[in-house]
């Protein structure tokens, strides 16, 4: 391919990637004056006057915090619980001799194929009854987002522990120490960059969630970031409040997601090729 | 003597089998318990009274919907693909600055969904938006398309397409990397082979590329197919009038507040899944044993 044509086939593709995110952040930080034309002349594709004033009125806005904080409790409680379930079933599958250890991965992992949207009326219907609830909505929704990643966290945890060496764990149980404690104070802490990708991976997962958290909390007042998003949408308001929300929630993604690169690809790709 | 060390090592095995099973279990269990309630409730709601499963498929609306979505499915996986090929071929060879690029084209993929639905509804937006702005002529540096702004949500057409567009552009990165991938599984002498005789970019491409690639490509088959029978959050933001078979099955269970028939359409929603899956892998066997002649 002649280099010319595919250094402008590059240039075509990132600006279609990069223009509807500038498109964003342009909305976000444009005064009233440049979304609100009354059709007299075009939307500028650049502000007038750019201001933080969304970000300011967003700042103090009570039931976008809320919002905020109700993600991020969700977000860590699915961490905790993913890590708890997960980590030692990633551990028992990376250091034993257990059978159909690949085709148990690939199970888990098409878990996720299963459409969400079929799996989520069920799950709200028991999630409604009696002994879930009397739980609280953020729980049930935390150990929803579990279900989701759970799969996932098994799968990056379990390469984890597949790149440590066996030897350092038999060299100190040769000198006394039981399963557990090597697991505790020998495995954990070399494993632990690679299970903080693994946390961030599962965050990550929760903080974006809409199918579960729409179901589960659709006729609660709480709202996790993208179920007020949308809470937000029906009320038709002005282009720069949307696009500043829009904004903040992609805000985090954005950082992590080039944090744990490097595990999403192997995750994203598990199985690809034979 | 011996007796008890042998007790003694049985009794540390069991120990040992224990503890792995003991980690081992909670989570499968978990997953296991969510699986039987999903299946519990799809097969009691659509087999229960007046079996929904059936009298689904009398209403309207979810023929209209399986229709749209099984559209919305064959159109977008091949575009996936196709878009999915093109950025792996082009980030394939290393030049000066592959890494940025590469990076930049995993950047949709860290935007949310719901994000980037709302964008798209943004962009597109009747009747004063960015697109409508710029067909109407209203820059100087764009031809003028349409003579009226046209209201993208309030045509199947438009709305559906959108939402398709919306698809394709956050989960092109997915399609690259796995077709990424099997590029780098092909070795590199057979291209020299074929240069060194003289083939051109195409020739190599349809003769080496594609037959070694196809278990790349049968990958993105599938697993997009299902991705985009199941798509929800892109049709019901952008194209909420025209709902795809998850539009509905919201809709019946939060409008008509009826879970018996959310629930039938959810189940022909798995089985649908089922069978494509079933086809694409049958499809892509036959064209590979075509291609590569085994």
């Amino acid at each position: 391919m002649g280099s010319l044509v595919k250094i402008i086939l590059i240039g075509i593709i990132i600006f279609f990637i990069i223009f509807p995110i500038f498109i964003l952040f342009k909305y976000s930080i444009s005064d009233k004056d440049s979304v609100v034309t009354g059709g007299k002349y075009p939307e500028p594709f650049w502000p007038f006057n750019p201001n933080f004033k969304m970000f300011e009125s967003l700042s103090v806005r009570g039931d976008f915090l809320y919002s905020g904080m109700v993600s991020l409790e969700v977000g860590l409680l699915t961490v905790i619980f993913c890590l708890f379930l997960g980590v030692p079933t990633a551990y028992a599958l990376a250091r034993f001799k257990i059978p159909g250890v690949g085709v148990l991965l690939f199970f888990l992992l098409s878990i996720r194929l299963f459409p969400d949207i079929s799996a989520v009326i069920p799950v709200a219907e028991q999630f409604f009854k009696p002994p879930f609830s009397y739980l609280p909505p953020l729980v049930l929704v935390a150990l929803a987002h579990t279900l989701l990643s759970l799969p996932y966290t098994i799968y990056i945890a379990e390469g984890v522990f597949e790149s440590i060496p066996k030897d350092l764990e038999e060299q100190s149980q040769v000198l006394g120490a039981s399963r557990a404690y090597s697991f505790l104070r020998i495995l954990t802490p070399l494993a632990l960059p690679g299970l903080g990708a693994a946390a961030i991976y599962t965050f990550l997962l929760s903080w974006n969630e809409f199918v579960f958290a729409y179901f589960l909390l659709f006729q609660g007042t709480e709202s996790t970031l993208p179920v007020y998003l949308l809470r937000i949408l029906t009320w038709s308001p002005q282009k720069n409040f949307i696009a500043a929300i829009s904004l903040l929630i992609c805000i985090p993604v954005i950082i992590f997601t080039f944090a744990v690169q490097r595990y999403m690809r192997t995750g994203l790709t598990a199985g690809a090729v034979k | 003597m011996l007796k008890k060390i042998k007790k003694y090592s049985t009794w540390e095995k069991l120990k040992d089998n224990l503890f792995i099973i003991g980690i081992t279990v909670p989570s499968f269990l978990y997953l296991f318990a969510f699986l039987v309630i999903v299946l519990f409730y799809l097969f009691k709601f659509s087999f229960g009274e007046g079996l929904p499963i059936l009298s689904v498929f009398s209403e309207g609306e979810f023929r209209k919907a399986l229709f749209r979505t099984f559209w919305f499915m064959l159109v977008g996986t091949p575009l996936q693909l196709v878009v999915g090929i093109i950025l792996a071929l082009l980030v394939y060879e290393s030049f000066k600055g592959v890494g940025l690029v590469r990076s930049l084209f995993l950047v949709p993929i860290a935007i949310p969904a719901l994000v980037t639905a709302v964008i798209l509804n943004l962009l597109f937006s009747y009747p004063f938006g960015h697109i409508n702005d710029l067909f109407l002529g209203k820059h100087f540096f764009f031809p003028k398309i349409f003579t009226a702004p046209l209201n993208f949500s309030g045509s199947e057409f438009f709305s559906i397409s959108l939402a398709m567009l919306g698809k394709v552009w956050r989960d092109m990165p997915i399609a690259m990397l796995i077709i990424l991938a099997g590029l780098q599984t092909i070795e590199k002498e057979g291209y020299e082979a074929a240069q060194i005789m003289g083939a051109s970019f195409w020739q190599r491409f349809k003769y080496i590329t594609l037959p070694l690639l196809t278990p790349a490509i049968s990958t993105v088959l599938i697993l997009r197919s299902i991705e985009n029978w199941k798509e929800f959050i892109f049709p019901f933001i952008v194209a909420p009038a025209y709902p795809l078979l998850g539009v509905l099955i919201e809709r019946l269970y939060h409008v008509e507040q009826n879970p018996q028939l959310a629930c039938a359409c959810a189940l022909w929603l798995v089985i649908f899944i089922g069978a494509s899956v079933f086809l694409f892998t049958f499809l892509t066997k036959a064209v590979r044993t075509y291609l590569v002649k085994v």
